[in-house]
């Protein structure tokens, strides 16, 4: 049984975990403006995203293109929800992945050779005449916002969250509650997740 | 009812009050993240429609303005007497998103033309620097300079990158090239020959050097608006329009 909520279980002392919903506040502005300028570079010319995804040469030309049109707005739409703080773990993890993708992705092409642009932040994937690829900063870039993302998901939902605000996550500690809810919906958004983070955080206490 | 009862009883209330209390808690909770959900999806739908709309080409409704193949290879459209703006495209047969490009935003560019309100300069040029992605640019490029009528050269250029090979294997064979350009209706007598020749292949070759150089081309496709180069907004076909229109004036 899972009774431990992420304050009790966070290890370190006050201080740290004071500062830790500011630590997650900052990572939810920086990750989700991140997406929303990387989003916008990208809604408008539906064609190069596209392009640029089938520059990595990994996904069949259908999927390609489904990507190419929903990848754009999934990062603004993400990127509005870290922003603002609303269903902030779910929009962490999603994060999360999407960075994790894109390093895998860009790796990969790195990996085989390929001579592309990652297409990032908008353009079809094609370096411009002398331009070398960039693959290094592109992957340490996006594998700091995956951490970001992590910490977001793993720390929800910090200050100034609308989650708070619109008790999506009770202001109260859900500590005097726990004890015996196994109610249907609840279940969804936290268990699963919660479950994900029991892991780590013994890990740590070791 | 003893004190014990009472207390009791009271703290039964109390524990069922709250009880209530976390039940509707948790209703509103779960009505505010559905409709967070429900918004957001509904912003991914909307974001989608978006996409689909910017990558919206237009038909090519009227006909062609005339279009005339120049000494150097380079192809001007235009309506007689339209001189400005000038849209210049530097574009190479073998370049996925030239491809791209042509099919998103080529009708965009053919009907400004026709309605007299910019003046076309096609210039094909190669881009690629080595390996068998050059030869294939190299050897599309010189067989288009073997199509002098202008209507039958923008039907060949059109062809061209319908059936542009990748750009791992060699494609744009000089055969494939002859027959391409008879089913898009080249006529020209010395054609085939000029194709197989690829009599056109060093001057296709210099002018794509000397473009490169000249207009300071990083990569294809390149659109020139009045010599400033655009940006994305090539591939948005109403924003190329709107472009366009505004330089017009």
């Amino acid at each position: 049984m899972l009774v431990t909520s992420d304050k009790t279980a966070s290890p370190g002392p006050r201080a740290v975990r004071s500062a830790l919903p500011w630590v997650t506040t900052a990572s939810r502005l920086v990750l989700g403006g991140v997406l929303i300028v990387a989003g916008w570079g990208k809604i408008g010319t539906p064609v190069l995203s596209v392009q640029a995804v089938k520059a990595y040469d990994l996904l069949p030309e259908s999927l390609a293109t489904v990507v190419g049109y929903g990848l754009p707005i999934m990062e603004i739409v993400v990127g509005v929800l870290l922003v603002v703080g609303l269903l902030t773990r779910v929009a962490g993890v999603i994060s999360a992945l999407l960075m994790l993708a894109f390093v895998i992705g860009i790796a990969s092409a790195w990996a085989r050779g390929l001579r592309i642009d990652c297409g990032c932040f908008g353009g079809g994937g094609q370096l411009a005449a002398g331009v070398e690829p960039s693959y290094l900063v592109d992957i340490l870039r996006d594998f700091g916002l995956f951490a970001l993302g992590v910490v977001i998901a793993w720390f929800p939902p910090g200050r100034f969250a609308l989650d708070s605000v619109l008790g999506v996550t009770s202001a109260r500690e859900p500590d005097s509650y726990d004890t015996d809810d196994t109610d249907d919906t609840d279940g969804a958004e936290g268990d699963g997740i919660e479950g994900d983070d029991g892991e780590p955080l013994q890990k740590e206490n070791h | 009812m003893g004190k014990a009862a009472r207390d009791q009883s009271a703290r039964d209330r109390i524990k069922a009050q709250r009880e209530a209390e976390r039940k509707q808690e948790q209703r509103k909770r779960m009505t505010t993240i559905a409709t967070v959900v429900v918004v957001a999806l509904a912003a991914v739908g909307a974001g989608w429609w978006y996409s689909i709309q910017s990558g919206q080409s237009e038909e090519t409704t009227t006909a062609l303005a005339p279009i005339t193949v120049q000494s150097d290879g380079s192809v001007v459209m235009a309506k007689a007497g339209v001189d400005k703006p000038v849209l210049d495209v530097y574009e190479d047969f073998q370049c996925p998103i030239c491809r791209e490009l042509d099919k998103t935003s080529g009708p965009t560019v053919k009907n400004l033309a026709a309605e007299g309100k910019v003046k076309v300069v096609y210039h094909p040029i190669t881009i690629f620097g080595e390996g068998v992605v050059r030869d294939n640019s190299v050897r599309a490029g010189a067989a288009a300079r073997c199509v002098p009528d202008g209507r039958q050269w923008m039907a060949y250029h059109d062809k061209l990158f319908e059936e542009q090979p990748p750009e791992t294997v060699e494609g744009f064979k000089t055969g494939e090239l002859v027959e391409w350009g008879k089913e898009a209706g080249v006529t020209a007598p010395g054609f085939e020959q000029c194709v197989t020749s690829q009599q056109h292949a060093k001057a296709h070759a210099d002018y794509s050097n000397a473009q490169i150089e000249s207009a300071q081309i990083q990569g294809t496709p390149t659109l020139k608006l009045n010599g400033t180069a655009l940006g994305n907004e090539a591939f948005n076909p109403s924003q190329l329009r709107q472009a366009i229109l505004d330089a017009a004036k």
